[in-house]
């Protein structure tokens, strides 16, 4: 419904996928999209399909609501017989929705420590599954922070004027090379050759 | 005999130069600071073409800029090797001015020196990545070797397959230990030496020669 065909006015349902390769009546590939449809379906819709998704996970739960909610909005150009199947309600909130850190956690649970128990094998039966979850999730949140404070580190960070603090692997690493530093944290820096050929 | 000796040196000479790689491979001498690596290439230079590369001090980053020696022909049993030598700042990851201010230096000049050492590190490893094709890595052996930088460049230079050789400087002080050094990087030859004595310089361009050669 909120996408419509500019060429015959055929609608699809948010999510529908049955545009992606044109409009399966008139061939068309225009599209236009009608975000007050959109306002009016999402808030119920994508709540419920959000929860819904995640705790059961039931394809058939959320797309039998969906007709429901799609033929609650009236519009002059919606036609009923639009697949009311394509819509995807994982898709519609993946599009419109930002996952909780409750179901983040709830899914890096659920998987992990299955993953634990075949790393471990025949070591350990493993008494608490939370336990080694816990640890995995924290050493890779731990590298993942390290990565980001790798990329961000500069490769000269001025402390104070007179006080550096060099990345040595970064200024290895960079293409272009630092001549001179200036009072104001500015570098003057070398462009390689052949930059100006691109 | 001696003239025939002359002159087979000599004919060996001209085909080794004739046979050798066109362009003199480029040696960067790179290590902590003030571990002797400007003492070291002047004493090189000035062994082999009576220059110096630049001024010794024992202040921290004095050299504060890469300088090169280019053409040095080292001779070693009967076989000459040409290198550029490059005597590169001291590589570290901090710099503060605070640390010269104790050598009787003011405050503006000590910034200023530690602004260009930066500018200098940042230099050196520049160089690293692009100029290079051997490494000679100086340690001072009164020091612990095992510190970030020096792992972190000779991974970098292991990385980049790169012949290196470490050299334990300052073997004429009490304190010198060369077994530490040795043992820090048991995967790289270390040769024992002060540069600023001229003690086991023979070793060192033997194996200059059959390292860079």
């Amino acid at each position: 419904m909120p996408h419509q065909c500019t060429n015959c006015g055929r609608t699809f349902a948010d999510g529908s996928k049955e545009m992606l390769s044109g409009c399966p009546d008139c061939g068309g590939n225009k599209f236009q999209f009608d975000p007050t449809g959109e306002a009016e379906t999402a808030p119920p819709e994508t709540e419920d399909t959000a929860t819904r998704s995640a705790s059961t996970a039931s394809p058939e739960g959320t797309s039998a609501d969906d007709p429901g909610v799609t033929d609650d909005v009236a519009e002059p150009n919606t036609s009923p017989p639009t697949a009311p199947d394509t819509e995807d309600g994982a898709q519609a909130s993946a599009r419109s929705d930002v996952v909780s850190p409750d179901e983040l956690a709830a899914a890096a649970e659920s998987t992990e420590p299955a993953a634990d128990r075949a790393e471990q094998g025949e070591t350990a039966p493993s008494p608490a599954d939370t336990d080694p979850s816990d640890t995995d999730a924290s050493d890779s949140n731990l590298d993942a922070l390290r990565q980001k404070l790798n990329d961000q580190f500069e490769s000269i960070r001025i402390v104070s004027p007179g006080q550096y603090e060099l990345n040595l692997m970064e200024l290895y690493d960079r293409e272009e090379y630092i001549i001179s530093l200036r009072e104001d944290g500015r570098y003057v820096i070398e462009m390689p050759e052949g930059w100006d050929d691109r | 005999m001696g003239l025939l000796t002359n002159l087979r040196d000599s004919i060996t000479r001209v085909t080794d130069r004739l046979f050798a790689d066109d362009e003199p491979k480029r040696i960067g001498i790179y290590g902590p600071p003030n571990a002797g690596k400007t003492t070291l290439a002047n004493r090189i230079a000035r062994d082999w073409t009576g220059d110096a590369v630049g001024p010794e001090s024992h202040i921290p980053h004095e050299t504060r800029r890469a300088r090169r020696k280019e053409n040095v022909e080292i001779e070693r049993n009967g076989k000459t090797v040409t290198i550029d030598i490059v005597d590169t700042p001291g590589v570290t990851t901090k710099v503060d001015y605070k640390e010269f201010l104790d050598h009787d230096m003011e405050k503006d000049d000590a910034v200023k020196r530690s602004r260009e050492a930066t500018e200098g590190v940042a230099e050196a490893m520049h160089w690293l990545r692009e100029d290079v094709d051997g490494v000679i890595y100086v340690l001072d052996s009164t020091t612990d070797p095992f510190t970030q930088v020096n792992t972190m460049l000779i991974g970098i230079i292991e990385s980049q397959d790169l012949p290196v050789l470490i050299f334990a400087n300052k073997v004429d002080l009490d304190d010198a230990d060369v077994k530490r050094i040795a043992d820090a990087f048991p995967q790289h030859e270390t040769v024992p030496l002060s540069a600023l004595e001229g003690d086991n310089m023979d070793e060192v361009y033997e194996k200059i020669a059959e390292y860079f050669g």
